[in-house]
């Protein structure tokens, strides 16, 4: 009896391990759509993700640089990452939704065409930028590789740092 | 160690309050070296420093503050008197103690400060050796200092080798304490430096309790305070006590002296001050947003009863938010005289080290200010009259030279001025010559010789607060090196102040700081332009005038226009912050005169919206810096406004002549890929005329758009349907004429190069010169030629020969 609540315990730490070492594995991504691309940011870093609403433009700043909006009485730049990726605007769509991201006290409105979903991703598939944009200049941190798809990983810091 | 902190704490913001104070009564004490009560609240200080120093372990700071006591003693008994250079070792000595607190609240240890040698002349004065003391002082300095370092160093370090194993455990457990004790003061004084000493009695008498109950209160955690760190060994203990017991009789000494009223004061920790200010921020934004959801309610519900009674909670609510705002306002409020306490020391200072005689007259010292300006304005304005000392005000040759006392005065005052605190300090120096200012800055390459010849006076005075300037002819120590004026600037406009200078030469410079009482919440005229809205803080606002189109003259490209029996430059709002114009509709415009110093500027606006109490907000670390915006804040319907920098756009309108240019470049540059790209718009009140005109311009394929007077001519080009190329206008028409037409054109920046076309059968010389000068082009006179006409509209319109 003694012997297989050992057996029992055991192999339940032995679980335990394996989904701690899964969580270590795994990264948790939030994925969206911008153009035809599919990117993902560290769900970690995302502070919330809200419908779009009305933003004041800011002059003598980059065209994607879109203006600030009221987030809960905080003023809060909002940065349209079409026009920041050198892609045509396009109007706002039913899909179309902020991502509000932050990295210590730096907060950012993004917009963005669409979401996908959530994503775990195993460490091992995610590889480095190609070499045409390493460096520590580029603002992809990785590249994620799902069965059907590749995925770019940005780097939250460089999406939220002043570049002008 | 906690409790230990707490007295430390506690310790050092009294100190600095104590020597704050000590240096305004010292230089007091120069002037009146009689004057007993003075003296006495001089050694009283000392006094109480070198109490609650010993009972601390601070040995130097002891040993320092108890030879200033011997003297002041002396002199208190009459048995020294204070002369300049008594005075001067004494001064010496307190900025000694000035420093050691500070590095005593940097490091929770007083080592590694020198006090040897200022604490032989100390001896010295105590003794009645006065010979040769100025002399002897930087001889002694180097001995002494290198003795008393070792010296210090031998107390230091224990003799390690020579203990049993019980005192080394004893040994390293208290280094240990003391370390942690350091980390946490290191960690403390972070938070201390953020904050600085709260408000002072003006008293020297109502202090006394304070410091005595304190003292107490002191006593009774020391008491504590060693047994805490226990498990220490005995040896710390037994040392502990020691201390408690030499306390005692310190701490029965200002018992005694202590007069018998209280003072009504609690510390409160400024950052529970700020916060609370930023909740009344919400409050009033909160606010903001009720009363204007009670104008909507009152609009839809017109008549209803219960509206009565809406209104009323919502004008209570605002009442008790604005009265709840000053309030909390005041809370943070200090008396600017804590600023202008230094001054007559460093006055003093100066005037001995520049060899003159300076008096500095100090007024409305009461007045009250927001400490976060407080803290903001001690900066500039040090730099300010270190500049008149030097600069400013002559030698004593000089004065008697040109007539005036021998003795220069700076008056430094401070009054209110509706919602603004003038800071303004006077010199009755050799003042500003505006030549001579040019003239440098023309040298050092700080402006063009063709803005030297534009610029005022008033202009000219301002260069001084250009950055790399400087009107001494040598760096002195005190000042010459260009730096300083432009700290002042930039602090100044950090706090959105306003700095006005007034010179006469040979009668002295006053220069004038205008601040704000408050830096959180301020009053804001909100205008319109377009679809956008922007908050001018009021402060700047001197008056909005309504202008019809007509009264904005253009001259040498820029926007003018007559206020009164001014010229004041104009410039629109949108071609500041690049609003883009589908069109102005409307006939008239707001001019808003802005005034800063004593340049104006005069800002079109399309409609102003109203006076708004707004919070500043910060637009964050991503997009501060944005020339022309000071912040933003968030309106009652939730939206966020900007906050215009009055200071900055002063500097924009001078560039925005270009931006125009450039703007209306942009529309008139757009690809034509065919020829019905091209639109002609024919102006003819004769169907007759413009069908001839059709006729002659349609097989060029170009659009053509119809107009039967100018007046429909102008409403259709303001509509923006069409992108009008080329207009053919004839002279002739009822409601508005063609010379109209082209002059109310011609006003629109967006429209300066539109090619306009006179089309008429008026051939006189002087219709031809009234056709240029309303703007028009080319004349052509009916009847003519329909080639002739197709020509003429090709050349106009550029029209491109593949088209064809």
């Amino acid at each position: 009896m003694s012997d297989k609540l050992k057996e029992i315990i055991n192999k339940q730490a032995e679980q335990n391990d394996s989904v701690v070492d899964q969580l270590d594995d795994v990264v948790q991504l939030v994925g969206f759509v911008i153009g035809d691309e599919e990117y993902a940011v560290p769900i970690l870093s995302i502070q919330e993700i809200i419908k779009p609403f009305p933003w004041t433009r800011v002059p003598q700043v980059p065209k994607y640089v879109l203006g600030v909006f009221n987030l809960r009485g905080s003023v809060i730049p909002l940065i349209d990452l079409r026009t920041k990726f050198g892609l045509p605007p396009k109007k706002q769509s039913e899909d179309t939704r902020f991502i509000v991201m932050r990295n210590g006290s730096d907060v950012a409105g993004f917009v963005i065409d669409r979401l996908t979903m959530a994503i775990r991703i195993k460490k091992e598939n995610v590889g480095p930028p190609p070499d045409t944009v390493n460096g520590d200049d580029t603002i992809i941190d990785g590249v994620g590789k799902q069965a059907d798809k590749i995925i770019t990983i940005l780097k939250v810091n460089k999406l939220l740092e002043r570049d002008f | 160690m906690d409790e230990f902190q707490e007295i430390l704490q506690d310790f050092l913001v009294e100190s600095f309050e104590l020597v704050e104070k000590l240096d305004e009564d010292l230089v007091e004490l120069e002037s009146r070296p009689d004057d007993l009560e003075l003296l006495n609240g001089i050694f009283r200080v000392a006094h109480t420093v070198k109490g609650a120093s010993s009972f601390l372990n601070f040995d130097t700071l002891t040993h320092l503050t108890h030879h200033m006591e011997d003297v002041l003693n002396k002199a208190r008994h009459g048995e020294l008197s204070i002369t300049p250079d008594v005075m001067d070792v004494i001064l010496e000595s307190i900025d000694l103690m000035k420093a050691l607190l500070e590095k005593i609240r940097d490091t929770s240890s007083d080592d590694g400060i020198d006090v040897a040698a200022c604490v032989a002349r100390l001896d010295k004065i105590s003794n009645g050796d006065l010979s040769g003391l100025a002399d002897a002082v930087k001889e002694e300095a180097n001995q002494d200092s290198e003795e008393t370092v070792q010296k210090e160093e031998a107390e230091e370090e224990p003799d390690y080798d020579n203990m049993d194993p019980d005192e080394i455990e004893a040994e390293i457990e208290r280094l240990l304490a003391q370390r942690q004790a350091e980390d946490k003061a290191k960690r403390e004084a972070k938070i201390a430096a953020g904050e600085e000493v709260p408000m002072m009695p003006p008293e020297a008498s109502e202090e006394e309790p304070k410091k005595e109950d304190k003292q107490e209160k002191k006593e009774k955690k020391k008491e504590e305070a060693p047994k805490a760190p226990t498990p220490a060994p005995v040896s710390h203990n037994k040392k502990a006590s020691q201390k408690a017991s030499a306390e005692d009789p310190k701490a029965a000494a200002p018992a005694k002296r202590a007069p018998a009223t209280v003072e009504q004061t609690i510390r409160v920790d400024v950052k529970r001050l700020d916060h609370l200010m930023n909740l009344i921020g919400e409050l009033v934004l909160a606010k903001n947003r009720l009363i204007k959801i009670n104008d909507d309610v009152e609009e839809r519900y017109e008549g209803e009863e219960f509206l009565e009674e809406l209104n009323q909670v919502v004008s209570i609510v605002s009442l008790v938010t604005t009265d709840l705002q000053i309030a909390v306002m005041k809370t943070r409020m200090l008396p600017i005289g804590k600023v202008f306490n230094k001054f007559p020391r460093m006055i003093r200072d100066l005037s001995r080290e520049l060899n003159k005689k300076i008096e500095l007259v100090i007024s409305g010292e009461d007045t009250e200010l927001d400490k976060s300006i407080v803290e903001e304005i001690g900066d500039p304005l040090v730099h300010i009259i270190r500049n008149s000392c030097d600069h400013g005000i002559e030698t004593p040759e000089e004065r008697l030279a040109k007539g005036k006392p021998e003795e220069g005065t700076i008056t430094l005052k401070a009054y209110n001025e509706g919602n603004q605190i003038v800071i303004q300090i006077d010199d009755d120096g050799k003042g500003l010559d505006p030549e001579m200012l040019k003239q440098k800055s023309l040298e050092k390459g700080i402006i063009t010789e063709k803005e030297a010849e534009q610029m005022s006076d008033k202009e000219a005075y301002t260069l001084i607060f250009k950055p790399g300037f400087s009107t001494a002819a040598a760096v002195t120590s005190v000042s010459g090196r260009g730096v300083g004026m432009d700290v002042v600037k930039t602090n100044i406009e950090k706090l959105n102040g306003i700095i006005d200078i007034d010179s006469e030469i040979d009668k002295g410079t006053s220069i004038k700081l205008k601040i704000p009482l408050t830096l959180a919440i301020i009053q804001a005229l909100l205008v319109g332009v377009q679809e956008e809205h922007y908050a001018i803080p009021l402060a700047s606002v001197l008056e909005t005038v309504r202008i019809s189109k007509d009264e904005i003259y253009t001259v040498e490209g820029r926007s003018v226009m007559r206020l009164r029996d001014d010229v004041l430059s104009l410039v629109h709002i949108g071609d500041i912050f690049e609003v883009e114009r589908i069109l102005d509709a409307s006939e008239h415009a707001y001019v808003v005169v802005l005034g800063l110093g004593t340049s104006k500027l005069g800002l079109i606006v399309d409609i102003l919206v109203g006076q708004e109490e707004i919070v500043i907000k910060s637009l964050g670390d991503y997009l501060k810096g944005i020339e022309g915006i000071a912040g933003a804040t968030i309106r009652g319907d939730g939206g966020v406004t900007l906050i215009v920098d009055v200071v900055a756009l002063m500097d924009m309108a001078r560039e925005t002549k270009a931006t125009q240019i450039s703007s209306s470049d942009e529309s008139a540059v757009r690809e034509k890929t065919k020829a019905s790209d091209y639109t002609v718009m024919i102006v003819d009140d004769s169907k007759t005329d413009r069908t001839i005109m059709r006729k002659a311009l349609e097989p060029m394929g170009v659009t053509l758009v119809e107009a039967s007077d100018g007046q429909e001519a102008l409403n259709l080009l303001k509509s923006g349907d069409y992108n009008v190329d080329a207009m053919l206008i004839d002279i002739e028409m009822p409601r508005m004429d063609g010379y109209t037409l082209a002059s109310e054109i011609k006003k629109y920046n967006r429209y300066k190069n539109l090619p306009l076309i006179a089309v008429t059968s008026r051939t006189s010389k002087s219709d031809r010169m009234r056709g240029v000068e309303s703007g028009m082009v080319e004349y052509i006179t009916k009847p003519y030629s329909a080639d002739y006409l197709a020509s003429v509209v090709q050349r106009n319109v550029n029209f491109k020969p593949e088209f064809l």
